[in-house]
């Protein structure tokens, strides 16, 4: 580089300031830290005669330190530079002075911002007012024009959330079941209480850990898919390209999604059932040396049906939050790359609050109305 | 002058068993503005996606500034990269990052300059780009077409290029807004001495602005030069995308 390197002096020549310039004043070549001459302020003549290059970012540079030297560019006039350089500097010198009054976004005040969460919290109840309504309604539609139903994709759907769960649920409700057995053989045979395993296991699973765990897994996998999925769609104007077609995005995309998720979820939460009691049937022969035959009897002696009515009637409950929130935060997100993404977190977190709540709200009903 | 920054030598193409290109050849010359024509389909969006080095063709050499893209190492292609800035045909902004921050990250990233000095250059092309410095605080997805567009230009010409490539830059702009962008690169490539490559379909694009059309047809170049030298081939699709134009001028 050497040669090339951007330099400038400050000379007098005839009474006149001269600010001759040198070498390659262009962005590749400019030092990191602008070395500030002193220019004596008044009128200013730059000398280009020995500049080899100048772009806008050069340019911007040696503006910028005159305007710092308190020099007004008025009072700057140029001679001998090259005329691409010429062209350059003007338009730079031209369009500088409007890139001023931006200023960066200030943080505001504790006021402000609550009041725009306020505002936000507000428009967020009654959006989810507004989509139930419309969910309710096009769901009663459906009654007058049952041919409207989308079948086709209600089946799609049932199998991405129904049957390709499966795998995953039976396998982490086993593993939930074998845990739970297990801490509670640990404290049961203390007390030569081994068989009691079987009730623990029995109401832990049915109750609480198989509907609950479930929830929260589908919230993970097809909410937020389906958050995904529709706020893709919604960037690519496919939701608006549907009411246009006289197609309700109601009827063709949000219903068949939370239908799927009312029937699978039950289902889904059976599966767990089963795979939970296997576990903690594994562990209690393994750890307590309970026999298969032993459990089954005493399983069929202490098990209600009524615990596991409970946890299956919770899932649909569960699902139909999943669904709404799913496909609401999907329908608004915004036309662009970064709201699909925050919309689909919020997908999964708005489920597994809700999911938690509710079973919270489910047990204190429950325990209330003694059942 | 006279020096080529653009040299494209044989080029063959194939995408999914079609054959796109079959031997294109052309050149540009620096401070040249030129556009690459064709109906659908010829192939002129692959050809700007090998040139700028992210398509690879199946045979052929690409080069900028006399520098094979496709046999140049990693350091030279980067190197390669940092002279050249592209405007995607829906500008591709970021969304996650304000048109001020768009245009400020490539400084960041390739010069050694102080946060403060990136963000006071990328506010230079914010209005070079004909935008108001206000609309630097804004998110992309907040912008109109026609702004897209310019914070677009504005993040190409961060790192001030020799060379410029277009992808259909008036497509989506109302006629008013499509002749001043016009104007505008016109009045860039001018002053900044810019060498520009543009695709377009836009026929007062290419009679407003542009110094030399190169045509694509049935996998080759099929013609280049002026509009007037143009309307001297014989090529089905080149007389009907001038017809129009040419009764409307010579009624």
């Amino acid at each position: 580089m050497g040669m090339a390197d951007p330099s400038l002096e400050v000379v007098k020549q005839a009474g006149q300031n001269v600010l001759r310039l040198s070498g390659h004043w262009t962005l590749a070549h400019l030092p990191s830290v602008a070395v500030l001459p002193s220019i004596p302020v008044g009128p200013l003549m730059v000398d280009g005669s020995d500049l080899t290059g100048l772009d806008p970012s050069g340019a911007h540079r040696l503006i910028a330190m005159l305007r710092q030297s308190g020099i007004r560019m008025e009072n700057v006039q140029t001679r001998a530079m090259p005329s691409k350089a010429a062209q350059v500097w003007a338009l730079v010198a031209d369009r500088v002075r409007l890139t001023e009054g931006a200023e960066s976004a200030r943080p505001q005040g504790l006021l402000y911002q609550i009041g725009l969460g306020t505002a936000e919290s507000w428009q967020h109840f009654m959006g989810v007012t507004n989509f139930i309504g419309r969910v309710v309604t096009e769901w009663l539609g459906l009654f007058r024009r049952p041919g409207a139903f989308r079948l086709k994709e209600f089946t799609a759907q049932m199998e991405g959330v129904f049957v390709y769960a499966i795998p995953i649920v039976f396998a982490m409700i086993f593993l939930l079941g074998v845990v739970f057995a297990y801490l509670l053989g640990v404290q049961a045979q203390k007390f030569g209480a081994n068989i009691f395993v079987v009730d623990g296991v029995a109401a832990a699973i049915l109750r609480e850990i198989s509907p609950v765990i479930v929830a929260i897994l589908i919230a993970g996998r097809s909410g937020a898919a389906m958050t995904a999925q529709l706020g893709t769609m919604k960037v690519n104007e496919e939701i608006d390209a549907l009411s246009v077609l006289g197609l309700s995005p109601y009827v063709v995309l949000v219903l068949p999604r939370i239908l799927a998720l009312l029937l699978a979820m039950p289902l889904l939460v059976f599966v767990g059932d089963v795979a939970g009691l296997l576990g903690g049937m594994l562990v209690a022969n393994a750890q307590l040396g309970i026999e298969y035959s032993q459990f089954w009897d005493r399983l069929d002696s202490v098990l209600k049906m009524k615990t596991l009515l409970i946890g299956l009637g919770k899932a649909p409950v569960f699902a139909v939050f999943i669904g709404l929130i799913a496909c609401r935060m999907g329908l608004t997100v915004s036309r662009d790359a970064r709201s699909v993404g925050v919309n689909t977190t919020s997908t999964v977190v708005q489920s597994i609050v809700a999911v938690i709540v509710l079973n919270a709200l489910f047990a204190v009903a429950f325990s209330d109305i003694g059942i | 002058m006279g020096e080529p920054v653009i040299e494209v030598e044989d080029i063959v193409t194939r995408l999914g068993g079609a054959l796109i290109h079959d031997g294109v050849n052309l050149r540009v010359q620096r401070g040249e503005v030129t556009a690459l024509i064709g109906g659908s389909g010829t192939g002129k969006s692959v050809l700007l996606k090998e040139i700028i080095g992210l398509l690879k063709p199946q045979a052929g050499t690409i080069r900028l500034f006399g520098e094979d893209v496709w046999n140049a190492s990693e350091s030279g292609l980067m190197a390669l990269r940092r002279r050249f800035g592209v405007l995607f045909q829906d500008g591709a902004l970021f969304s996650s990052l304000n048109v001020e921050q768009n245009v400020a990250l490539p400084l960041m990233e390739h010069t050694r300059l102080p946060p403060d000095e990136c963000h006071e250059l990328a506010r230079l092309k914010i209005v070079l780009s004909g935008l108001p410095i206000s609309a630097g605080l804004k998110m992309p997805s907040e912008l109109s077409g026609g702004m897209r567009k310019r914070a677009a230009l504005a993040r190409a010409l961060a790192l001030d290029p020799e060379l410029l490539f277009l992808d259909e830059p008036t497509s989506g702009l109302d006629p008013i807004s499509a002749r001043a962008f016009d104007r505008l690169i016109r009045l860039l490539s001018d002053s900044l001495g810019l060498t520009v490559f543009l695709v377009t379909h836009d026929l007062d694009t290419l009679l407003a602005m542009v110094d030399r059309i190169i045509v694509l047809a049935h996998g080759k170049v099929l013609g280049q030069g002026t509009v007037e030298d143009l309307r001297k081939i014989d090529d089905p699709w080149l007389r009907d995308y001038f017809s129009a134009r040419y009764s409307e001028e010579h009624a």
